[in-house]
């Protein structure tokens, strides 16, 4: 199938993809937004044990992690107009990304909210009891006691999620989104050079996700920079605690894979 | 005066606490005794909601909370004239020494913040810790961060401070510079509910021992009434088991 392999393809199609980067980066930065807040909204009822709150996001949250992110993107894209009709909102005017960034930030909101639940209830309970015991409020407790130290503990988690978002956006070309893969399947039609548009792409999906992972790292050893021991023992208690830290995380967290079809 | 008044605590069918009256005047130290189990840590929990009573009255100074139908802000207010200071420490893991200490400075009693860092500084630096003021709690010994959660609780500037076994969770060795700085505390007038099994500190620091079992005060006393002529068998049992040196007779 298609044209002779050619190195040099590989070369002048990843300007290309790259031209449509934007778009996939827009993806993932909306719904990562999205996500965040979703997941904050869904994480605190099951946190505080809101009765039926808390029933509803545990729904919410089993339809997400329990559904292929496809059958999400489909169900949204052609079911909600459906229903939104009956309640006559017009909605064949609004573009797909809207859908794409609805579904994605749904999605990883979902995922967002164990990571979150998981994270605070990392933060050990004592500190909190001494927070009230000072006299802080319970807002007050959480946000100057309790977030600063689970953002470091989510770390590890968020960065994962961050990545398989990256690389579920890829399905928003399903829906017809000009996005990298989009732009990759046009290029491969039009050249016959398929296999050089997806080693390009690869290549484009792998420095990013490399560049996200090192990056979050480096947030994740300033957050939890508190866990250090004294300068002469750094090098090797930072390993092992980052270490203990990410095994918490694999026991609790939700252990996202990638783009499953 | 702090005086606690029928206060009982059940955990579902469970009573831990029965009908419990205790008065602590002002710049006195209450150490309170009993076997493990007894309600100590419940009763001491009680006293700044962290645990929330299911009957009584709890009444600091001329502020008074019912407990059963305590508001949010009477619960607020009552854990700002309290301060506590834990078994495990509890510092703020994500902060410094000195971050501990000013934290309560600086949210609860909204001190600006020059003021907040001097008085933090000449805390730590009475409880003897004056160059570990940038050290997180993971680089400090259990006796150090102790000694911070003590500073911690000075800072409130509370009309008690309750502490729960402070010492328990330390390696022996560092029992004794712990102990020290509650000692000194203790001669500067504050007034000060102690749970402990250290019965040497017991005796010296204590104007007021209380025994404790079974979720009811069975003696209280001096010292020397308390530990020299205790009443009550059961007094007599548990002082006999734990310090069996001293020989207790009628
Ligand atoms: N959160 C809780 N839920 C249920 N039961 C509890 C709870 N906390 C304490 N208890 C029970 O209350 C009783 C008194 O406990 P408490 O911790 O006050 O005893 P203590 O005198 O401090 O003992 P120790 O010397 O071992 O610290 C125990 O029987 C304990 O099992
Ligand atoms: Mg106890």
């Amino acid at each position: 199938m298609g044209a002779p392999f050619d190195i040099s393809y590989v070369f002048t199609f990843l300007p290309k993809l790259l031209g449509t980067l934007g778009t996939t980066l827009l993806i993932v930065g909306c719904s990562l937004l999205a996500g965040i807040i979703v997941g904050f909204l869904v994480a605190l009822p099951r946190l505080y044990k809101v009765p039926v709150l808390k029933t509803c996001s545990e729904i919410y949250i089993s339809f997400f992690r329990g559904t292929p992110i496809l059958i999400q993107l489909f169900l949204f894209y052609y079911g909600l107009p459906e229903i939104l009709k009956l309640i006559q909102v017009d909605m064949t005017r609004t573009p797909v990304l809207v859908f794409v960034i609805l579904t994605y930030g749904l999605h990883t909101g979902a995922y967002m909210s164990e990571m979150i639940r998981a994270a605070v209830q990392a933060v050990d309970k004592g500190q909190v009891e001494a927070a009230y015991a000072t006299g802080m409020t319970g807002v007050q407790a959480f946000t100057r006691i309790v977030l600063p130290q689970a953002l470091g503990i989510a770390i590890p988690v968020f960065s994962n999620l961050v990545i398989a978002l990256l690389k579920d956006t890829s399905l928003a070309f399903t829906l017809g989104v000009m996005e990298m893969t989009g732009k990759a399947q046009t290029l491969g039609s039009l050249t016959q050079h398929f296999i050089e548009t997806y080693i390009a792409l690869a290549l484009i999906y792998l420095v990013i996700s490399f560049a996200i992972e090192k990056l979050l790292l480096l947030a994740e050893r300033r957050l939890l920079r508190h866990e250090k021991r004294s300068t002469a023992e750094i090098r090797s208690f930072k390993i092992h605690k980052n270490w203990s830290y990410r095994r918490i995380i694999a026991e609790l967290g939700p252990g996202k894979g990638g783009a499953g079809l | 005066m702090i005086s606690l008044t029928q206060i009982s605590k059940s955990f579902g069918r469970h009573q831990v606490l029965n009908n419990i009256d205790l008065t602590v005047t002002k710049g006195e130290v209450v150490v309170i005794l009993g076997p493990s189990g007894s309600g100590k840590t419940t009763l001491l929990r009680c006293v700044n909601y962290l645990e929330k009573p299911s009957d009584g009255e709890i009444s600091i100074g001329d502020f008074k909370v019912n407990c059963k139908h305590a508001r949010k802000k009477e619960i607020h207010q009552l854990r700002q004239k309290t301060a506590m200071v834990f078994q495990q420490y509890n510092l703020f893991r994500h902060k410094t020494a000195l971050e501990n200490v000013m934290e309560g400075l600086l949210i609860v009693k909204k001190l600006p913040k020059e003021e907040a860092r001097k008085r933090s500084i000449a805390l730590l630096e009475k409880v003897g810790l004056g160059s570990k003021l940038d050290a997180y709690p993971s680089q400090l010994s259990g006796g150090q961060q102790q000694r911070v959660g003590i500073a911690r609780a000075l800072a409130l500037e509370p009309e008690v401070i309750l502490f729960d076994e402070p010492t328990s969770a330390l390696d022996p060795e560092l029992v004794g510079e712990v102990l020290a700085v509650i000692r000194k505390i203790a001669k500067e007038g504050i007034t000060m509910i102690v749970v402990t099994h250290e019965m040497g500190f017991a005796r010296d620091v204590a104007n007021h021992v209380v025994f404790m079992d079974g979720g009811v005060i069975v003696e209280e006393g001096t010292p020397t009434e308390v530990f020299n002529h205790p009443r009550e068998e059961r007094t007599k049992q548990f002082l006999k088991r734990i310090t069996p040196e001293l020989n207790y007779s009628i």
